[in-house]
């Protein structure tokens, strides 16, 4: 081999591994972005699944809670007046107080404290008369010094925390009267103003009856629509025409889709505002035109031998498109449309322009009853001043994220589970 | 007796001519082999006895072609019916990727031939014989057809097409994508089931035009140059083209 060639082989090794190494380099750029997205998303979120309690004793005295009967039904304590026990478990934490001082005390829990005062007798009928310890749900910001994402140092006039109630928490969390445990009512309670009670149900539950509506409207069409022009229309101007339409939908931006929403479906069919159905329903106009391209591509890639077989056997068209070539393009078309519906799932704009962006918070039961959406949920709290929303934005995040995993990795399992080889 | 009786048969790809002036008459229970070099309209004839030349949308078929005087190239042809008398074996074995009991029960089922799962357990299990496939397949019948060797697909092709009992069987280079061993088997099977039906094949290879069939016709640009016996077209053209595609002078 003379020295020419030898050179020219040489620089065509170094070419082939020049290239490796770009497309190495390329991949840990990526993948960094996306450590560095996690990285955020994580250290600012996975405190939002810890809840803070305060906890302090309650005396259930019947003189306070105005019950006169001797063996209280279960309506008396429906009714009776929790208001006072429930005061007094708060302020019985510094009895030096004075009086005037005293919401200094109250503003430590959630507003909501009383009901959990309630709840309690009402579940144990029997603390009646007694003094128990009790867990109350504290305020975001007790929630916030706790996890450490509030500065102490700041002046006291700019904190929502004084000093007096810092004192008060340090001696608490001294006696481990502060407890942190595993935030359930993250995922069981709908929206609120309140930091500390604001949680995914109402949203979650909007974004899954979305996915529903959504996929009930599109799916069927589109399956229909892509067999239609796969496998009968005579190919010609219009149906190019069409074909350059659909992949001109799929590329329009989402909230025109969703000016459509408000237009026809609220403005000309009257639906309910704010509702999953009107949701999925505009939802559904953007996953039609993913998935009739999805379909067509898995349709285009059954072998022509196939269907040649079927039709040699005497199969009509409708036969063979049936019993063969659908069943053959089920597959690609099914990963196809979870992935459409998993970009749906991320859709806000649209959504926004409907009104699911309204505050709702009793959780939805019915497609029909007002709701969230997840990515909805992320822009509510991100506008939301308190400190204790920032951690639940990338909490929310967090779960959409995990939702999103769910459904590409279902993708992933239909495409290579069901995929059949041909010859 | 005459089966298959093509007359002045022109066919169009567009503007292009395929066939021209194609007039055969294919004789029944008997393998009648086309050969010429590629792309001389073998095939495109082949197509047109069962009419899969239908599926191509440019494809447009002029004069007559009458099986036992009926008109084939007829609009009026229900096509389905054709199909279950005309069987066709590929070039590339094409079973459906489904059982193999599936494959061979697809062309009953949808004709309605089979009035029980006792009856279609026949069929499928006669064709399978008759396929010479059934001694190897017999205990794994709820295997994906696909799964096979080639020459093992090929013949449960020929099995799901003799399946609704056609009485033609058109072949299009069965055996190109097959080695020697699957080759013989293919020619010994073409040789029983001439007994009952009529087979059309398209083929490559000279030697097995030779072996398999009575009659032969040699195709070039198109044209149908000779049509005889094979004997004859072999060891004695008439015509000079024919004499050199067949020496390997040419094609």
């Amino acid at each position: 081999m003379n020295s020419f060639k030898k050179n020219l082989l040489k620089k065509r090794y170094n070419a082939e591994r020049r290239f490796q190494w770009y497309g190495k380099i390329a991949i840990g750029l990526a993948l960094s972005f996306l450590a560095v997205f996690m990285f955020q998303i994580f250290s600012k979120g996975y405190s939002a699944f810890q809840k803070t309690w305060i906890v302090t004793e309650v005396h259930y005295d019947k003189e306070l809670l105005l019950i006169d009967a001797e063996s209280p039904s279960k309506d008396d304590l429906e009714n009776a007046d929790y208001y006072d026990v429930a005061y007094k478990a708060m302020t019985s934490l510094d009895p030096g107080l004075p009086e005037e001082e005293d919401r200094q005390l109250i503003q430590m829990v959630s507003y909501k404290y009383e009901t959990e005062v309630k709840d309690l007798l009402l579940k144990n009928p029997d603390f009646l008369g007694k003094i128990v310890p009790i867990k109350l749900t504290a305020s975001d910001d007790v929630d916030q010094v706790h996890k450490g994402n509030y500065p102490r140092d700041i002046p006291e006039k700019n904190r929502r925390v004084n000093d007096y109630q810092l004192q008060i928490y340090d001696m608490l969390n001294e006696r481990g009267d502060i407890l942190s445990e595993f935030n359930i009512s993250f995922f069981t309670s709908p929206d609120s103003r309140e930091a500390e009670l604001a949680g995914i149900a109402s949203s979650f539950m909007g974004t899954v009856f979305s996915i529903l509506v959504c996929l009930a409207f599109s799916f069927p069409i589109a399956v229909l629509a892509a067999i239609y022009l796969e496998e009968f229309a005579p190919k010609n101007k219009f149906t190019d025409f069409i074909e350059v339409n659909i992949n001109n939908l799929a590329a329009v931006p989402s909230i025109v889709f969703g000016l459509l929403g408000l237009g026809v479906l609220l403005a000309v069919f009257n639906l309910p505002r704010s509702t999953p159905l009107v949701g999925g329903i505009t939802l559904s106009l953007m996953t039609l035109p993913t998935i009739i391209i999805a379909a067509r591509a898995s349709l285009k890639a059954v072998p022509p031998s196939i269907r040649e077989a079927a039709l040699a056997m005497g199969a009509s068209n409708m036969q063979t498109t049936m019993h063969h070539t659908v069943p053959l393009s089920m597959p690609g078309t099914l990963s196809g449309t979870i992935i459409g519906l998993a970009q749906a799932l991320g859709e806000t704009a649209p959504l926004i322009l409907i009104g699911m962006v309204a505050f709702v918070n009793t959780i939805p039961g019915t497609p029909v009853d007002p709701a969230a959406s997840l990515p909805v949920q992320i822009y509510i709290w991100s506008e939301s001043a308190e400190r204790g929303f920032v951690e639940k934005v990338s909490a929310c995040i967090m779960v959409l994220l995990a939702f999103l995993i769910l459904m590409n990795l279902a993708a992933q399992i239909v495409r290579h589970k069901f995929e059949k080889k041909w010859s | 007796m005459s089966k298959i009786k093509a007359e002045n048969l022109n066919v169009y790809y567009g503007s292009k001519q395929a066939l021209f002036d194609v007039s055969i008459d294919i004789a029944e229970k008997e393998v009648t082999a086309l050969i010429g070099p590629s792309g001389c309209g073998k095939s495109t004839f082949l197509r047109c006895l069962n009419r899969m030349n239908d599926v191509i949308e440019i494809c447009r078929v002029e004069g007559s072609i009458k099986m036992d005087n009926l008109e084939l190239n007829s609009r009026k042809l229900d096509v389905v019916r054709l199909r279950e008398n005309v069987g066709m074996v590929f070039q590339k074995p094409n079973p459906f990727p489904k059982t193999i009991y599936e494959n061979v029960a697809y062309g009953p089922t949808i004709h309605g031939i089979a009035q029980s799962k006792e009856e279609m357990d026949q069929i499928v299990e006669k064709s399978l014989k008759k396929a010479a496939l059934w001694n190897e397949v017999k205990d794994r019948l709820d295997e994906i057809g696909t799964g096979l060797s080639g020459g093992q697909q090929q013949r449960l092709c020929i099995a799901r097409a003799i399946s609704v009992s056609p009485e033609v069987i058109l072949m299009d280079e069965p055996c190109s994508a097959l080695d020697p061993i699957a080759t013989a088997q293919i020619e010994e099977l073409i040789d029983d089931l001439k007994k009952e039906v009529t087979i059309v094949i398209v083929t490559h290879s000279m030697s097995q035009a030779a072996r398999v069939s009575q009659k032969t016709g040699f195709f070039h640009l198109g044209k149908l140059i000779e049509f005889g016996p094979t004997d004859k077209i072999f060891k004695n053209p008439d015509n000079q083209q024919t004499q050199d595609y067949i020496t390997g002078r040419f094609g």
